[in-house]
């Protein structure tokens, strides 16, 4: 597997911004299952859900970077320098997994449909070709792009149907997700790409939480 | 003419209408003021009966309904759940 090229400087700011990323989305979703609770609403629960499925993928990413930004001890066995590769290797597959499944459920959530068979299908076709491939983090980018197009076609949908402010919010929030992950594809050859997938993403849990708390206080 | 209301709109006028007659409203006077068919209202009402949101009071004088904490929660938390469904397109 390829891992994407993080330039030294910025080892340490990724984790903080994951951990960002995690609080923000933990939130959502919290709050997304408050609504379900107080309204019964069946894609309430769905976005829930797949938010904080979201945010589980950015804590095991955090965790993962932290970890790597810190050099191992000088003397350390190459019987903790493997298991310490493999623990890696293991939170890498989670963070796919998790992220994977959260977007898949996103989808599913926008397609308005009740059919448990036609989920499972959807995640299991993606998961398998994102583990069964030969560049597994690569594939991972290129199917989190796929998903968000579509699901940022459904945003622009829900805005152009009322024409909210709100609603323009939480579309442009998920095109700059959308073009965070287009730069994520690209970071195995660029650490640049890497830094700018991250900026982007910044960009749009700033929005997606400003929405949140506008929605909180009533404005 | 009126736009057509949503889902939780139609919700929140039938909870409006049991709310303000907490308890001792029959089930013809909600359906006259919610403004429903009888088929739209009768889905409505076993949503509601299903989900928690409202009891059915059964007594010699014949059916009446009334709101559960539920009930009350959505009624005064409504505009935060329209706000939080339109914005993140959670309509059904």
């Amino acid at each position: 597997m390829e891992y994407a090229i993080v330039p030294h400087w910025f080892a340490g700011y990724n984790a903080l911004l994951e951990m960002t990323f995690f609080v923000i989305t933990l939130l959502v979703g919290a709050y997304a299952l408050k609504v379900h609770r107080l309204s019964g609403q069946r894609q309430s629960r769905l976005f829930g859900i797949s938010f904080l499925l979201i945010s589980a993928a950015y804590l095991v990413q955090s965790i993962l970077n932290f970890a790597a930004s810190y050099p191992m001890a000088e003397g350390c066995s190459m019987q903790s320098m493997v298991a310490f590769h493999s623990l890696g290797t293991f939170a890498v597959y989670a963070h796919m997994v998790l992220f994977m499944t959260g977007l898949v459920t996103l989808a599913y959530m926008t397609l308005k449909i009740r059919d448990f068979g036609a989920y499972a299908l959807f995640l299991s076709a993606m998961l398998a070709v994102l583990l069964l491939s030969a560049n597994k983090l690569y594939f991972f980018y290129v199917l989190s792009s796929i998903l968000l197009v579509y699901v940022s076609f459904y945003y622009l949908r829900n805005y152009l149907k009322g024409r909210k402010m709100s609603a323009l919010i939480v579309f442009v929030a998920f095109l700059f997700l959308l073009f965070g992950k287009i730069h994520f594809i690209f970071s195995t050859d660029h650490g640049a790409f890497y830094v700018g997938g991250h900026l982007l993403e910044f960009v749009a849990y700033t929005l997606i939480l400003t929405n949140l708390v506008n929605v909180v206080r009533g404005k | 003419m009126s736009k057509k209301r949503d889902r939780l709109q139609i919700i929140f006028d039938i909870l409006n209408v049991i709310k303000g007659k907490n308890g001792k409203i029959k089930p013809t006077n909600v359906l006259y003021k919610s403004n429903l068919s009888n088929q739209m209202f009768s889905g409505y009402m076993n949503e509601l009966l299903q989900k928690g949101f409202i009891v059915e009071n059964k007594s010699k004088s014949g059916k009446t309904y009334s709101l559960t904490q539920k009930g009350f929660d959505y009624t005064n938390k409504y505009r935060m759940i329209v706000d939080f469904s339109s914005s993140f397109g959670l309509g059904e």
